[in-house]
């Protein structure tokens, strides 16, 4: 059973929900088929300091559940859809705790455990990579799949491996034939929970594991990048500085993923 | 063509047609109007036409002077620690510390001028502190100086402290091969956990000299 609450259906539909996470499908569904306008909260959404969220948050924490407390808290919403199982994490369970005290809507937590492949075409095709994180990451807000016949498979020339970071503009600096791994993989197929896809790695072409500072999958991200043969284990927090930048040019000019 | 490596404390500059030796200038007294060719890091940006990222230029210095296809090759400067893994012929790993090796290099200077220490006189101690960075490792410094150790032993354990974590953000590895201002730092070099080979200060400019490789 994916939804943790069993009254996930409002008596009214919301007219704008924020959404954490992936939640299952079944509840975007319910979303799309209402109107519902879904805003990621994930995602930057309003231009507000972070620190709006040193009251219920320490500053030390990860910088995309700061964002979505911050979002909570500046946005007009009707409802959160909060994910907090495996697909998502721990923080994001405790973080619920905490907007439910302090939100005067309803938050409602779900355990996405969705099985079905939607496949990942924009994972894997020749087109920027912040291109392809915005489509991917736009993608969550609705229950059909991307269109693949209009993202042709590429051969890569680097990997990226992890989720989405707070800050896309390190995003800039890879090659367009860049494949997508890891969480964010799991995101387009809509499987947020599905371990075994995000384990799977192409160990042939360079690759940056990133894992967002103070995340618990930055394990997993670093485990990752051990066994790697080519990789780049990297993490950053609110925003990438210009020695990670850095890093990531380097790792990627030397490796010959430019050329 | 010139080069410039243009550092926190030092600047390195080559004139690839003069047939002459690498310079140093503090960066202090750089004139402001100053323009070079290719430039690489902490202030090249502002006064160079080309630009080269600090870790390219120190990757690509050390497969020209390193006859090896396995190694590590550590630069430690006035603000920040960086380094370079090779492993079969191929970049294995990286790493740049600019925050927790913050003014490592700016640090040591500033105590030897404060205590009037000419490190070159000093030999590695026995003691080493444990410093977490350049700022943060001093009141170490202060602490033993109240308990009454001698102020050249405890800056040279400080010293001793930021080279083991030097040696450490590099992998720990059984030979390390370095560059930057530190290599003339016998406490420093001495301190260091393992075969040092030093290469000096001019390891970036060698790297801007053959970016093209």
């Amino acid at each position: 059973m994916n939804i943790c609450q069993t009254k996930w259906q409002l008596p009214t539909p919301p007219r704008k929900a924020g959404i954490v996470g992936m939640p299952p499908l079944q509840v975007i569904q319910y979303l799309n088929d209402h109107g519902t306008v879904i805003h990621d909260l994930d995602a930057r959404l309003v231009p507000d300091s972070i620190e709006g969220t040193a009251p219920y948050l320490p500053r030390v924490y990860c910088a995309i559940l700061r964002t979505v407390v911050l979002n909570a808290l500046r946005l007009s919403l009707d409802a959160v859809y909060i994910d907090v199982g495996a697909g998502k994490c721990d923080s994001a369970l405790h973080v619920s705790t905490i907007l439910t005290n302090i939100l005067s809507i309803p938050v409602i937590r779900t355990r996405n455990q969705d099985r079905r492949n939607f496949g990942t075409p924009v994972c894997r095709t020749r087109l920027a990579l912040l291109e392809k994180f915005l489509t991917i990451t736009e993608g969550v807000k609705h229950h059909r799949p991307q269109d693949g016949v209009n993202f042709k498979p590429c051969q890569p020339q680097a990997g990226f491996w992890g989720v989405p970071p707070r800050d896309f503009s390190l995003l800039e600096l890879f090659p367009d034939t860049t494949h997508i791994y890891g969480w964010t993989r799991c995101m387009e197929n809509k499987t947020p929970a599905a371990e075994d896809l995000e384990l799977y790695y192409n160990p042939t072409i360079p690759t940056v594991f990133f894992a967002q500072s103070f995340c618990a999958k930055a394990g997993l991200a670093k485990f990752l990048a051990d066994r790697h043969p080519s990789a780049l284990y990297l993490d950053a927090d609110y925003n990438c500085g210009g020695s990670a930048k850095a890093k990531i040019q380097a790792f990627l000019e030397l490796s010959g993923a430019y050329q | 063509m010139i080069l410039a490596d243009f550092g926190t404390s030092y600047c390195k500059f080559l004139d690839t047609e003069g047939g002459n030796k690498p310079t140093i200038t503090a960066t202090k007294e750089l004139p402001p109007r100053l323009r070079v060719d290719i430039a690489t890091g902490h202030n090249g940006q502002r006064f160079a036409r080309k630009y080269v990222n600090e870790l390219i230029a120190l990757a690509r210095g050390g497969e020209s002077l390193i006859a090896d296809d396995n190694y590590v090759l550590l630069d430690c400067g006035s603000r920040d620690i960086k380094f370079i893994k090779y492993a079969g012929g191929r970049v294995a790993d990286m790493g740049w510390n600019t925050e927790c090796g913050a003014s490592m290099g700016f640090t040591i200077e500033l105590l030897a001028r404060y205590y009037n220490l000419d490190y070159q006189n000093m030999r590695p101690p026995l003691r080493t502190f444990s410093v977490t960075c350049g700022v943060l490792g001093m009141s170490s410094i202060f602490d033993a100086i109240i308990e009454g150790t001698p102020a050249a032993e405890a800056v040279a354990s400080f010293v001793k402290g930021i080279a083991v974590n030097a040696y450490r953000f590099a992998g720990s590895p059984a030979r390390l091969y370095l560059s930057g201002g530190l290599c003339d730092n016998p406490i420093f070099t001495g301190s260091l956990p393992c075969e040092v080979i030093t290469l000096g200060r001019f390891v970036l400019l060698e790297g801007l000299l053959h970016r093209g490789k």
